[in-house]
């Protein structure tokens, strides 16, 4: 009995040393290239990189969207047979501790408020030496901070458009408005018609009123133009501004308002911005206009597939906005490998603008890929993008720390708070960000 | 450990000497207990140290919160984000808005859950022990009352907001709404009313935690001798002074263990308020907001501030809960 038990020990012990063995031996590298013909494309620069070098990468996309991203990198993976180790995560905590741990991973594609805050940390794109001659002037302003540029836009959306349906446009005898007092005149219109003008839907989770700073600044942007928001995201122009105040009353004056939007301000304040889309579009549409982002267009497909593009469902742009307002993923670097510059040089490259454009992953800001869109609605987008000279960035993304209070404050001003008081609060947390 | 070392040196067991063998060093239990204080000290007393460090720096950890004064404002030095914490959601412009503007700050609504909802469970959960007690069907009875608690708090809040559905179109698919417009009145945004939609979030909490007071209590209620019960029935006492005279003295001291741990869950609570509403609208609670501190602001010293004054509030009650413990332990 002795000896046998003496037996299970050595096979026990064998084997948890045998487990313990295979778990700490280093992985091996997840794409194992073969040697390579030359690339057909030569306009990709594999300077310094050996066949199986790593770059560990992390962003928010999954499915779909990751799938696109994966195209999009397959050329540059393809030449220069480099190993992506990807990690995908919504959850801003997780990059945050891999940052402070000082473990953060190679590459991160995240959104710009982290520019700024990551500021130290990242490898400015001079040291990885990217040539950014393919980026427009607001671009390269938005990713500079203390004077060196820090990442590359790669995913942009712009902001300033509201979508409708053509179809009840011409049914009900509307045209698309050009100017703002035309919108204000058409809103009255629909309002004399029966009709409910605008679809509102601030819910969001604890982000819940961030359709309404979207809407706030569009506003700003046609009476004030861009200086004006630049200022305040420099926090050299106080929140409180009578500008500003003047933004938030028009937008009250339709989102509090159950003849200007559905439900009014409850129904604004309870209606997820998702579902507002969708109320444009529905079988009899409950709206008429809905001011969204780009992001629009996948909602509308997705929630009505027989829905055509163009017909059905289109946009234009906030009539007399004075420049565009939008946003970027970006593309940060926390190591210089060789790997990683050749990364960069390839997203900065008329190839890789190219590439962007083709597989339809959202607007490039890579000027060399406005004219290779294959998606119609990209394809407009891209014109207006290309055509703007005053565009701004998001408030609530510009500045750290700040969004949140932005959101709670416009959230409280339809739902009836004082406004002088919720300005100030809001001016007091801008001004604690831009210190 | 001297002693018992010499005992199995041999190989083999020696007649055991009682007093020998059960008599331990002064070290042993130290031993035994080592691995979980060692564990205990890393996961939670050194985090804990550390965020009441933290707490008195700004929002990076790069300074003190000092730093972090506004010239022209009223200032505390290094406990600057306490004072945030304190009165950043209080207009102290006169004695009314200070007032109103508590009630729907953080710590009014705190109070507001530890009031209602604590009383909630507790008396509904003692009311449902004692009628089911006196029922043939007693298990299904219960199990019903607390199939709740098998599901998340996050689960219960999805359900929930999904029943508190405000539409604007004809169509209502909230629940309560749907009633509401069917009987032919107007429906209400439960959820965007600021004083309607705490306790809207309150009745979640209660028909989450009712089924766990309503366990203990109906364990404690069963533990009553039956004679008492009996003779103060054949003295003539009516059912509801039985209830109020005589169990409810009886059973006192598990009714405090439960009011005591009712209230530590209580402001411990985050999910509801979270998933529900966000923490919009006033129904912030104190947990929500150390969150949207810590991880949406990304102000690490308000966060751990605002986590610190959720410690301080709750250590009286588990002095309580505890010193309860010990003396039940000891009756037994």
């Amino acid at each position: 009995m002795f000896k046998k038990s003496k037996f299970w020990a050595i096979l026990s012990v064998v084997l948890v040393a045998s487990m313990l063995l295979a778990a700490c031996a280093t992985p091996a590298p997840t794409a194992a290239p073969q040697p390579q013909p030359q690339p057909a494309a030569s306009d990709i620069s594999c300077e310094g990189v050996t066949a199986g070098d790593q770059i560990s990468m992390l962003y928010q996309w999954s499915g779909q969207e990751e799938e696109r991203l994966n195209a999009i990198l397959k050329p540059f993976v393809d030449a220069c047979g480099v190993a992506i180790v990807p990690e995908a995560s919504r959850d801003q905590a997780l990059l945050d501790t891999k940052v402070q741990a000082g473990t953060p991973p190679d590459v991160v594609f995240w959104g710009s408020t982290q520019l700024k805050q990551y500021a130290e940390k990242l490898v400015a794109m001079d040291a990885l030496g990217v040539d950014a001659a393919n980026y427009a002037d607001y671009w390269k302003a938005m990713g500079t901070i203390d004077g060196k540029l820090l990442g590359l836009p790669v995913k942009a959306d712009i902001k300033s458009i509201v979508w409708y349906s053509p179809k009840a446009f011409t049914e009900a005898g509307y045209t698309v408005p050009t100017t703002w007092e035309e919108l204000d005149t058409l809103v009255e219109k629909m309002v004399a018609d029966g009709k409910v003008p605008w679809s509102m839907g601030m819910e969001s989770g604890d982000a819940t009123g961030w359709t309404g700073t979207d809407f706030i600044e569009d506003i700003i942007l046609v009476k004030q133009g861009p200086e004006y928001v630049d200022a305040i995201i420099a926090g050299t122009t106080p929140y409180n501004d009578p500008g500003v105040q003047e933004a938030f009353e028009i937008y009250g004056k339709w989102a509090k308002d159950e003849k200007y939007t559905i439900g009014g301000a409850a129904g604004t304040v309870s209606t997820n911005f998702n579902d507002a889309i969708n109320k444009v579009f529905s079988t009899p549409p409950e709206a008429m206009m809905v001011k969204q982002s780009g992001f629009a267009a996948g909602q509308i497909t997705t929630t009505y597939p027989t829905l055509v593009y163009g017909e059905d469902f289109d946009f234009f742009q906030v009539p007399g906005v004075k420049g565009l307002q939008g946003g970027a993923d970006w593309g940060m670097a926390f190591s210089d490998k060789p790997a990683v510059k050749a990364l960069f040089a390839y997203l900065a490259s008329n190839k890789g603008g190219e590439e962007w454009a083709k597989v339809g992953f959202d607007l490039t800001p890579n000027k060399a890929g406005t004219t290779t869109y294959e998606d119609a609605s990209l394809a407009k987008k891209a014109e207006m993008l290309a055509a703007t000279t005053g565009f701004v960035a998001d408030i609530g993304d510009a500045i750290p720390g700040f969004g949140v209070t932005e959101f709670r404050g416009v959230t409280d001003w339809v739902n009836g708070g004082d406004l002088a008081q919720i300005l100030s609060t809001i001016a007091a947390a801008q001004a604690e960000g831009t210190k | 450990m001297a002693a018992s070392f010499l005992i199995f040196k041999g190989g083999k067991m020696a007649s055991p000497r009682v007093a020998t063998v059960m008599k331990q060093g002064k070290w042993t239990p130290w031993f035994y207990v080592l691995p979980a204080l060692i564990i205990m000290t890393v996961f939670i007393v050194y985090p804990m140290i550390n965020t009441v460090g933290l707490s008195f720096l700004n929002k990076d950890s790069s300074a003190s919160a000092a730093t972090t004064c506004v010239e022209g404002e009223a200032c505390w030095g290094a406990l600057e984000n306490y004072r945030y914490a304190l009165t950043n959601e209080i207009n102290t412009s006169t004695p009314l808005t200070a007032w109103n503007t508590f009630w729907t700050s953080s710590y009014g609504n705190t109070i507001k859950w530890m009031v209602f909802m604590v009383a909630g469970t507790v008396i509904i959960g003692l009311v449902f022990a004692v009628l089911a007690d006196k029922v043939k069907y007693e298990p299904l009875a219960k199990s019903i009352i607390f199939m709740p608690m098998a599901i998340s708090f996050v689960g219960a809040g999805v359900i929930w907001k999904f029943m508190y559905n405000y539409g604007t179109s004809q169509v209502q698919i909230g629940v309560i709404n749907a009633v509401i417009t069917a009987l032919g009145g107007k429906a209400i945004p439960f959820l965007s009313q600021p004083i309607l939609n705490t306790f809207m979030l309150i009745i979640v909490g209660v028909w989450m935690w009712t089924g766990f007071c309503m366990t203990i209590l109906s364990s404690a209620i069963k533990s009553i001798p039956e004679e008492v019960i009996e003779a103060s029935r054949i003295d003539g006492a009516t059912e509801w002074q039985v209830f109020m005279q005589i169990m409810v003295p009886i059973i006192a001291p598990t009714i405090v263990v439960v009011i005591t741990t009712m209230v530590i869950n209580t402001l411990k609570l985050f999910d509801i308020v979270y998933v529900m509403t966000g923490g919009n609208f006033g129904t912030d609670v104190i947990a929500t907001r150390m969150y949207r501190e810590m991880y949406s602001s990304y102000n690490t010293g308000r966060g751990t501030a605002i986590a610190v004054i959720l410690i301080i509030l709750i250590i009286p009650f588990i002095y309580m809960n505890i010193k309860r413990f010990i003396q039940q332990e000891a009756i037994r």
